[in-house]
């Protein structure tokens, strides 16, 4: 096979593979400028005229303010608690060489194993005991419970590679402990911090089963759940629906389209040090 | 000496106490309670229970004629996405770190519904199998698309795997695209100039030098195919009847929807959690050994 032949298959193979792959957002997003009437005559053709009914319909019925204010109280609780706890910890089992730091990190790291399907049950009795059931907070403190062995596990590995001399010579200056971490060892660990939110920020704003599960009041729902809701009421009308998907997708879309390439940095880093 | 020591401890336990009182409060009682409960005919509700010992998890393997036939499903999906989905990144990977133009463009497209919740996402393929395919169908060339996409249980087990290779492959193919910018370059000249067909460049340049990745993408795709959920909630609820229902939904449905056998839940949580563990202990025991003779 001359290497022509093999670029020009390479290339429409990739073709076939993009419209496969755009080809349901395209749907969705021509059929959410239809009236219910046209997606049931004509699902395939373009809308006649663009309106943005459906939109400002779907905008108003999902609330989506209210869910979407949610999922950031979600989203930040859980992340500032992952960040701030799992840097203390990893940057100080990283740095103290003793047997009983070397146990609390193995115990860490062997929970990673621990798929969130075999505590659900349990940790949903937890969360209800402990009064965080039911708000949107209370749901981001549990999802830092969860994430801060993942989280550890990369500061452990970053901070072997900061000079120990740093800490030394901040304790000479009169530096305490904790101001010389936050003062100059936390700025220190930005890249990896900026891999941990990113991981985190996916995971969180996208979680649907524990969401489920410890929010049950709909006006505490966050995004995910106040769509999957919504298509349970709605779901004859799928232009409404339609609309109501790509609107909540829009703030995550955005913030991919900006960080892309911290994202997709996140993303292959924290996958190969995991 | 030991006053330093202890302040040492001190320290070290003052730093790690947040995310320990965290990870103790929301990961290990839940999991010890988890252990303990499946022993137990627990409903959660009343006071009492009674210890049944490893009643629940005969009765799971041998006669709960719903848990096995989810965990064939489950372990016939697990094959398949596992085997499909690395397959699909890889082939992205290469293709588009062989192109010189659009390479962004493709990796865009291709991570695109990664980004997106599962749930969302998933509507829209309801969207697509429910109204799109069915118009499209009527046309003659499109005849073959003519199926009960969501109603069939043998039709949608291939749906599920269709959408789940739709939002799965994006990060697996960044992982495989960084390990193929990692292969050294004059390798690979080397091969080409040897004389080296893509067939071989793959076998005996790509694979090998990338064996660290295939070991941590299967590595995913083995944890993620084994918990799917949401996915599946999704598309077909489990249904029709229970002809989709996975691992996690069956032990949710013991769980909560009116049969309220909690411990027995447990126990059903119990054995999916040793599925996971035996399984991908194996897998990276055995990929590692391999990854050292490369």
């Amino acid at each position: 096979m001359s290497r022509r032949v093999y670029s020009v298959l390479a290339w429409v193979v990739l073709a076939v593979l993009a419209v496969y792959f755009l080809f349901p957002i395209y749907m969705a997003i021509v059929n959410s400028f239809k009236t219910e009437g046209e997606v049931y005559n004509s699902v395939l053709g373009l809308p006649p005229t663009l309106k943005f009914d459906n939109y400002t319909e779907a905008f108003k019925k999902a609330s989506m303010l209210r869910s979407g204010w949610n999922t950031i109280i979600v989203t930040v609780t859980g992340i500032v608690g992952i960040v701030v706890c799992s840097s203390l910890a990893g940057y100080k089992l990283s740095r103290t060489r003793s047997r009983l730091s070397g146990w609390i990190f193995m115990l860490f790291v062997a929970s990673m194993l621990i798929p969130f399907q075999t505590i659900m049950v349990t940790l949903t009795r937890m969360a209800r005991d402990l009064g965080l059931q039911g708000s949107p907070f209370g749901l981001g403190v549990v999802c830092a419970g969860l994430g801060v062995n993942m989280a550890i596990f990369l500061y452990h590995g970053f901070v072997k590679g900061i000079p120990r001399e740093l800490d030394e010579s901040a304790s000479m200056d009169g530096c305490g402990e904790w101001r010389a971490f936050f003062l100059i060892i936390f700025p220190l660990l930005v890249p990896i911090t900026f891999t941990i939110i990113v991981l985190n920020l996916l995971w969180l704003w996208n979680d649907f089963l524990l969401p489920v599960l410890l929010l049950n009041d709909y006006r505490k729902y966050t995004l995910v759940l106040t769509i999957n809701m919504f298509f349970g009421k709605y779901s004859r009308d799928w232009a409404l629906i339609l609309a109501s998907l790509i609107l909540s997708s829009i703030p995550i879309v955005m913030i991919f389209a900006f960080f892309q390439r911290w994202i997709i940095q996140g993303i292959t880093e924290g996958a190969v040090k995991g | 000496m030991t006053s330093r020591r202890y302040r040492a401890s001190l320290s070290l336990i003052l730093f790690v106490l947040p995310a320990f009182v965290l990870y103790l409060l929301f990961l290990v009682i839940p999991m010890i309670q988890g252990s303990y409960y499946s022993f137990t005919d627990w409903n959660g509700l009343n006071k009492t229970y009674d210890f049944v010992g490893i009643q629940n998890f005969v009765e799971a393997l041998k006669s709960d004629r719903y848990f096995r036939s989810a965990i064939l499903f489950t372990a016939k999906y697990v094959i398949l996405a596992v085997v499909f989905q690395n397959v699909l990144a890889l082939l992205l990977a290469m293709l588009i770190e062989s192109r010189t133009r659009a390479k962004g463009l493709f990796r865009t497209i291709f991570f695109l519904p990664n980004m997106l919740s599962v749930i969302i996402s998933t509507f829209m393929w309801v969207f697509v199998f429910s109204k799109v395919i069915p118009a499209l169908s009527e046309y003659a060339v499109f005849k073959f698309l003519d199926l009960s996409w969501l109603g069939d249980p043998q039709v949608s087990f291939w749906s599920i795997l269709l959408v789940s290779l739709w939002g799965g492959v994006g990060t697996l193919m960044l992982i495989y695209m960084s390990a193929i910018q990692g292969i050294p370059q004059h390798l690979k000249e080397a091969a080409i100039i040897d004389g080296a067909t893509p067939f071989h460049m793959l076998r005996y340049i790509t694979l090998p030098l990338i064996a660290h990745a295939l070991t941590i993408c299967i590595f995913l795709t083995l944890n993620s195919s084994f918990k799917v959920y949401d996915l599946v909630y999704a598309l077909t609820g489990g249904g029709p009847g229970r002809g989709t229902q996975v691992i996690t939904m069956n032990i949710l449905e013991e769980a909560y929807q009116g049969n309220n056998r909690y411990g027995y839940a447990s126990s059903k949580a119990i054995i999916l959690f040793l599925i996971i563990l035996v399984i991908t202990m194996i897998q990276v025991s055995i990929m590692k050994k391999r990854e050292v003779e490369a």
